[in-house]
């Protein structure tokens, strides 16, 4: 890891259910489950269909990291997000107050 | 691993499965890769998971006792371990690395499973470590990783590159001139491991470090301008230190102490927009000790004077 490496902003993107459950290595119908618990934010199209954030990808990655390392389950998994989401913004809040 | 599992999980040799539980969830949930941003703890963790997938299985804890970290390649109890519990992590294992593979669905770890009566919390909980038995994940991105970058001052100033080493890792990374305090640099891959999946990012925070002569505040940067009390009274041309080099600084006649100086685009500069300001502030300064003509001059001042700083504020 010697040679600087430019990495590019990531791309911000869509896909379809399927596309996004075969990424994020998820049965749709688990994706679904996501969706229902409100892990995941589905946008739906006119013609009813749903299209998931590429970003999201990570969120799932860490959902199931969570699933299977801890042991919780999704519904608490909701709320470990969304407590970690806050714990990073105070954290990047205290880092602004102190510089 | 080389390591001792009693350490790595910080109990005694004697020690029960209900303490050894404790233990190993405590540590699990604190240095879990998506709890804990700090890149050694995804291998803290792995080790954790090690440790304690040996020493909750009695027959495994049995036999690490008594053959220590070689305990696997010890052939006797082959058999029994491959035939059970152990046959399927190896197993699996093998199949990390095979993203899109077909069996790779991640389901419910749980209710796919109706092996092992009473390991059904084990099996959840090791999916992971083992790259998932039955028909659980097999693969998964990993998470992103955050370390801290400290830069000097200088080194923020000018930028360039900058060698930084996370354990075994080691990385250049061009800092681009003019970073800020808590700014995030994004080596994309860099991060954690996926099992089979993309790995995470690596975030540097950039922390720079108190100076002994600037203090920071954003962009801008402020430097202490010493001046003997006549160049404060009269006005004077001086120089000044800034992060580039030296500056003259022009001092308007009757600067007192505090007065802020600014030099314009002085301060960090900003990659994207208008630069950090310099601000030289104003210290006056009297000898120490006064020569007898000194004494004579101040002595004459003070007579002549009618300034009382104490009432003119």
């Amino acid at each position: 890891m010697s040679a600087p490496t430019r990495y590019p902003p990531a791309r911000v993107s869509r896909y379809r259910l399927d596309a996004f459950a075969a990424r994020a290595g998820l049965h749709p119908d688990m994706l679904h489950r996501f969706v229902a618990l409100g892990l995941v934010d589905a946008h739906p199209d006119p013609g009813g269909q749903l299209w998931f954030d590429a970003a999201d990808l990570a969120t799932v990655a860490r959902i199931r990291r969570l699933h299977n390392d801890l042991s919780l389950n999704y519904a608490a998994i909701g709320l470990v997000l969304d407590l970690l989401d806050e714990i990073e913004r105070l954290r990047a809040l205290a880092r602004w107050s102190r510089s | 691993m080389a390591a001792d599992y009693y350490q790595v999980l910080g109990v005694s040799h004697d020690v029960s499965p209900e303490e050894l539980q404790q233990a190993y969830r405590k540590l699990a949930r604190r240095n879990h890769p998506d709890v804990n941003k700090d890149p050694a703890a995804e291998d803290r963790f792995k080790e954790i998971n090690e440790a304690y997938h040996v020493l909750a299985d009695p027959k495994l804890r049995e036999r690490y006792d008594r053959y220590g970290s070689e305990f696997r390649s010890v052939p006797e109890g082959m058999d029994d371990q491959f035939a059970g519990a152990g046959a399927r992590g190896r197993g699996a294992g093998r199949q990390r690395g095979q993203p899109g593979g077909g069996a790779g669905w991640a389901g419910e770890a749980g209710p796919f499973g109706s092996s092992g009566g009473g390991a059904v919390d084990l099996e959840d909980l090791f999916s992971d470590l083992f790259g998932g038995g039955r028909g659980a994940a097999a693969w998964n991105a990993g998470a992103d990783q955050e370390a801290e970058l400290e830069l000097s001052l200088e080194e923020a100033y000018r930028g360039g590159r900058h060698r930084i080493s996370l354990g075994p890792r080691s990385y250049e990374v061009t800092i681009p001139s003019g970073v800020v305090d808590g700014q995030r640099i994004r080596l994309g891959g860099e991060g954690g491991r996926g099992r089979g999946g993309p790995p995470g990012d690596l975030y540097l925070v950039v922390r720079i470090a108190p100076h002994p002569r600037f203090r920071l505040s954003g962009r801008d940067i402020t430097v202490d301008l010493p001046l003997a009390p006549w160049e404060a009274a009269l006005g004077a041309a001086v120089p000044v230190e800034t992060p580039g080099g030296e500056a003259k600084v022009i001092v308007p006649a009757g600067s007192s102490s505090g007065r802020r100086l600014r030099l314009r685009g002085q301060g960090l500069p900003n990659p994207r927009g208008t630069p950090g300001d310099l601000y030289a502030e104003v210290k006056v300064m009297v000898p120490d000790q006064l020569s007898e003509a000194e004494r004579g001059l101040f002595d004459e001042l003070s007579r002549v004077s009618t300034f009382d700083p104490r009432r003119s504020r």
